[in-house]
């Protein structure tokens, strides 16, 4: 520890300040059964093709509510300091703009070539 | 001063136990917006050839193993949620509660590279390659290069998807390998008497970059797998 004189003596146990959430298995349990029915879902839904050209989208939506449980419960981003869900919302927010500009690009170029 | 009172897992370099654990975090979730990176390349690209050459796209998915890849799927959700128990072991001090899932873990994630093996082996008889060669493989099942030219598509396309599958399948497996090895890394450490209540964070910044290798895998395997699952094929 510092021997600086002016700086305030260290409270006996440091470990005090950690506040430590603990997991509830229940909550954890919940959340997995969640993430393998949606998973389900994902396979029925593609198995029967009820959505046509619009699967891949229901297949997307369906892996991002899975990945966002993961995040939010598994990685604790539900109790995540803040610069920590912002590191997390700005790297999806970078894989929005990689998409929009790909596919901007690429999905118009039918009109650009004759 | 002489008697330290702080925690002995307390760096020195950092003020509290709190910011010490926020800031091993913190250097993670960094690590793994790179990986975001990596992968959302890959993933953009194969959005753009799977909206462009849609036909032949969820043809040659058809003929991927949904079964393997579902299996594959529940073994890595649960090992994602036996390493979630594994931080809250650590942070209540249950030694043995943390060899017990990180060892789980690691077994689930060594199930998934072995099934993933044995998915590897079933697609390279079946002749599921994307090189023109099926190296010297004879008596294929069916060959999916002529079977999408019967089909009226292009072949050239079908073997695009076949390279997207392995490179992305592939590169993902040598990120569970590297997960597999931070686990027993783990293990080593609570092992050493490393990982008291104090330094869950250690637990804690292992199983992010898991968690962020299944949820890659949830939307991998539906983008290659399911693509082309309403299609029915006989034999498969």
């Amino acid at each position: 520890m510092s021997s600086d004189p002016n700086q305030t003596p260290a409270t006996p146990h440091d470990n005090q300040d950690v506040v430590a959430h603990v997991d509830s298995p229940p909550t954890l349990l919940i959340v997995y059964v969640a993430i393998l029915a949606l998973f389900a879902a994902t396979v029925l839904i593609s198995s029967s093709g009820m959505f046509g050209k619009y699967t891949l989208f229901v297949q997307l939506g369906i892996g991002t509510i899975q990945a966002s449980l993961v995040g939010c419960y598994f990685m604790h981003l539900r109790h995540g300091d803040r610069v920590v869900i912002l590191t997390a919302l700005a790297s999806i927010f970078w894989m929005g703009i990689l998409f929009v500009l790909f596919m901007s690009d690429y999905m118009t170029r039918h009109r650009v070539i004759g | 001063m002489s008697a330290s009172t702080h925690s002995p897992v307390l760096k020195h370099h950092f003020e509290d136990l709190n910011q010490q654990h926020a800031s091993e975090r913190l250097g993670m979730w960094m690590f793994l917006a790179t990986e975001v990176l990596f992968f959302g390349g890959l993933f953009g690209a194969y959005a753009c050839y799977r909206l462009w050459y849609a036909a032949e796209f969820e043809f040659a998915s058809s003929f991927m193993n949904v079964k393997f890849a579902s299996i594959n799927t529940v073994f890595l959700v649960t090992s994602s949620l036996t390493m979630t128990l594994a931080i809250r072991c650590a942070k209540l001090g249950d030694k043995a509660g943390i060899y017990r899932n990180l060892l789980l873990t690691f077994a689930l994630g060594s199930a998934f590279m072995v099934l993933k093996g044995f998915e590897y082996a079933e697609d390279f008889h079946e002749g599921i390659l994307p090189g023109a060669s099926s190296f010297g493989v004879t008596d294929l099942k069916h060959n999916i290069k002529t079977d999408a030219e019967h089909a009226g598509l292009d072949t050239g396309k079908v073997r695009l998807f076949l390279c997207f599958y392995y490179i992305m399948t592939g590169i993902h497996g040598v990120h569970i390998i590297i997960g597999l090895g931070c686990i027993l890394w783990l293990v080593q450490q609570n092992y050493a008497n490393a990982l008291p209540p104090d330094n869950y964070s250690t637990v804690e910044v292992v199983s992010l970059y898991w968690h962020l290798v299944d949820a890659i895998w949830l939307f991998l395997m539906p983008m290659l797998y399911l693509a082309g699952a309403h299609i029915k094929h006989v034999g498969h």
